[in-house]
């Protein structure tokens, strides 16, 4: 099985690229679960055509302990099973525990052995702003870290810290850093930098995506490229950053 | 609101339970929590605090180590500890706070070995859950680190699942041994009173485990997986159960609980220990069956029995079976109705050093309970 986790800035495309990413690893015969670990749960809303699905916080909150995995479990037309964690009543609680609650949940329903899952991915919210948000690198959980950025210099500022981080955490058995995906929005020097951003860290840039039209049409479809534009430039771009991930996270 | 006591008390909680189990170890038992909580642990709920000496600390969490993720003052403090003292291992384990902050207490224990070459094991205890889970954590963690593979004894039994939190300090884990040494058993290891981490080492050498609580019964299945050891869930009461312990012990395979409906006789606390006294009573020819508000394993209890939590559950099933007697902590006298007698059988995980005088030894005696 891989297990690996997407950070970057808010709003830099980590669920648009996860969404892709997990339909095409479905696509080539691997059994995809994607975890949203975000209070907002919008992280499957591609691969589910935004038809909404509980949460798993908002599941346990009804039911207790009486939650199910059907109850939080939504299998999109590509067969991805999709997940979100959810969160607190906004403005309220606890957004980093919610995770921690929700992704142990996910390990007392035994979801990855009932649905017999060989790649995860998780789909992290922003920065590793607490505890709750590292959750998804410790261990048993990601095996590999993958930073979404563009060449903006806030989007390089927080995947440095997020780079930062997983190096923090190196004595802990976390996740390691597997690579940086340069998600372009045409700034100056933006290979420099992001070349730049991957070799202090000591690791590369695994992929690039073009600012390409189709993707934001997809977006408006409610659809992903594997479904809307099959043969796309940018379904081409983010097949290989996919066939990448899985050769860096051992997978076949 | 469900699980609420508002007249009874509640049994002490997991982190209490990691600290009873490790109490006589040698190691090193670090709870992270503020400052002043450290009595919870360690007297309130440890009655050998007072007589035999424990390294049991709290790393005196403050609200900006908390807020700030400092968990390198954990780490550190606990390294300097180890350090003074050379423990045989360390455990750390969790309190509310840090489980609200998310502490990571498998890697925090990864990066003190990193630093000490201690054995150091993470225990993410919150103190939502009770003693029995916590000990059980406790003894199946160091089970599967420090047990190792030795020719087996024909003779001789293990005993899992021994607190102070159960049997108190009144004799009873004695008189087990006393009474399987007497019927021709060699008592191996102890799991955890009069115990040292050399009794880990040589779990494998046992041809059957007796488990005395529900906290024995998680390492009792490790070890009928890794050894093949089989176990018996029971506590050698009163003088007719404790003949059927001897026979189980021959044969595990062999039944060793009776079963009645209660009319007569409930008994309410830990499952494994209130079976065994039911069964005894059952002998006696008095029908009787128990209540455990604590977490059983499904062997333990019959369709009779009830897996009931709270104190309104408590109550109500009471109220509607009608029990002439009830066995239980002085404390559970608050919901026991009016007409049915109330037979003290005091807990220490339940009552503390409240009624120490009525923790009772029943191990292998003629129990004499007037209905």
């Amino acid at each position: 099985m891989i297990k690996f986790a997407l950070y970057g800035k808010g709003g830099i495309g980590k669920s648009t690229v996860a969404s892709n990413i997990s339909a095409i690893l479905s696509g080539k015969g691997f059994k995809v679960m994607q975890i949203g670990c975000d209070p907002k749960a919008d992280s499957t809303a591609l691969l589910r055509g935004h038809k909404k699905i509980p949460a798993v916080l908002d599941a346990i909150r009804e039911k207790g302990k009486n939650v199910s995995l059907s109850d939080i479990t939504y299998i999109s037309d590509s067969g991805v099973v999709c997940v979100e964690a959810g969160g607190p009543i906004p403005g309220l609680g606890c957004a980093g525990r919610g995770i921690i609650n929700a992704l142990e949940k996910l390990d007392e329903l035994k979801a990855f052995e009932e649905y017999g899952i060989d790649a995860v991915i998780y789909d992290v919210l922003g920065d590793v702003v607490c505890g709750g948000f590292s959750m998804p690198m410790r261990k048993g959980y990601a095996e590999k870290v993958f930073v979404v950025t563009s060449g903006e210099k806030m989007s390089c500022y927080a995947a440095a810290n997020i780079c930062m981080a997983v190096d923090n955490f190196k004595n802990r058995g976390y996740a390691g850093l597997g690579g940086i995906i340069l998600n372009r929005r045409n700034v100056a020097d933006e290979e420099k930098r992001c070349e730049e951003l991957a070799r202090d860290f000591g690791t590369s840039v695994i992929g690039r995506i073009d600012r390409l039209k189709e993707i934001e049409q997809a977006e408006i479809a409610e659809s992903v490229l594997k479904n809307y534009a099959p043969g796309s430039v940018a379904f081409k771009q983010i097949e290989t950053i996919a066939e990448n991930i899985v050769s860096i996270c051992g997978g076949e | 609101m469900k699980n609420v006591s508002k007249r009874i008390s509640c049994y002490s909680a997991d982190t209490a339970g990691i600290c009873s189990a490790l109490y006589e170890l040698g190691g090193l038992t670090v709870v992270h929590d503020a400052s002043g909580c450290n009595s919870t642990y360690s007297t309130h709920d440890e009655p050998r605090w007072f007589d035999m000496p424990s390294r049991i600390f709290i790393s005196a969490l403050t609200e900006a180590d908390a807020v700030m993720g400092n968990d390198e003052k954990l780490i550190s403090d606990t390294v300097k500890a180890a350090k003074d003292l050379k423990p045989e291992f360390i455990a750390l384990c969790g309190s509310p706070m840090p489980m609200m902050t998310g502490v990571d207490f498998d890697a925090i224990a990864q990066e003190v070995e990193r630093r000490t070459n201690l054995p150091t094991f993470g225990f993410s205890t919150n103190g939502m859950a009770t003693y029995l889970e916590g000990a059980s954590e406790a003894f199946y963690t160091l089970s599967l680190y420090f047990s190792e593979k030795r020719e087996q004894r024909a003779d001789t039994v293990n005993i899992l699942g021994a607190t102070p939190l159960d049997f108190g300090l009144n004799g009873s884990v004695e008189a087990i041994k006393a009474f399987l040494t007497e019927n021709n058993f060699r008592v191996g290891a102890c799991l955890s009173m009069g115990a040292s981490l050399n009794d880990f080492r040589m779990l494998s050498e046992a041809r059957v485990n007796l488990v005395i609580s529900q906290s024995g019964v998680k390492t009792a299945k490790y070890l009928y997986d890794e050894y093949e050891i089989p176990y018996v869930c029971a506590v050698p009461v009163g003088k007719f159960f404790s003949k059927q312990v001897l026979k189980a012990l021959e044969d595990p395979s062999e039944q060793v609980f009776k079963n009645g409906s209660g009319s007569e006789v409930c008994i309410i606390g830990e499952g494994i220990y209130s079976k065994s006294l039911a069964s005894e009573l059952l002998y006696k020819g008095i029908d009787a069956n128990i209540i455990s508000p604590l977490e059983t394993d499904k062997g333990v209890l019959s369709q009779n029995d009830a897996q009931v939590y709270s104190e309104e559950d408590i109550r109500a099933y009471l109220k509607e079976k009608k029990p002439k007697t009830v066995i239980a902590d002085p404390l559970y006298s608050f919901v026991i109705p009016k007409g049915t007698k109330h037979y003290p059988l005091a807990h220490f995980a339940f009552s503390g050093r409240c009624y120490t005088s009525k923790i009772l030894n029943f191990i292998d005696r003629e129990i004499d309970i007037q209905i």
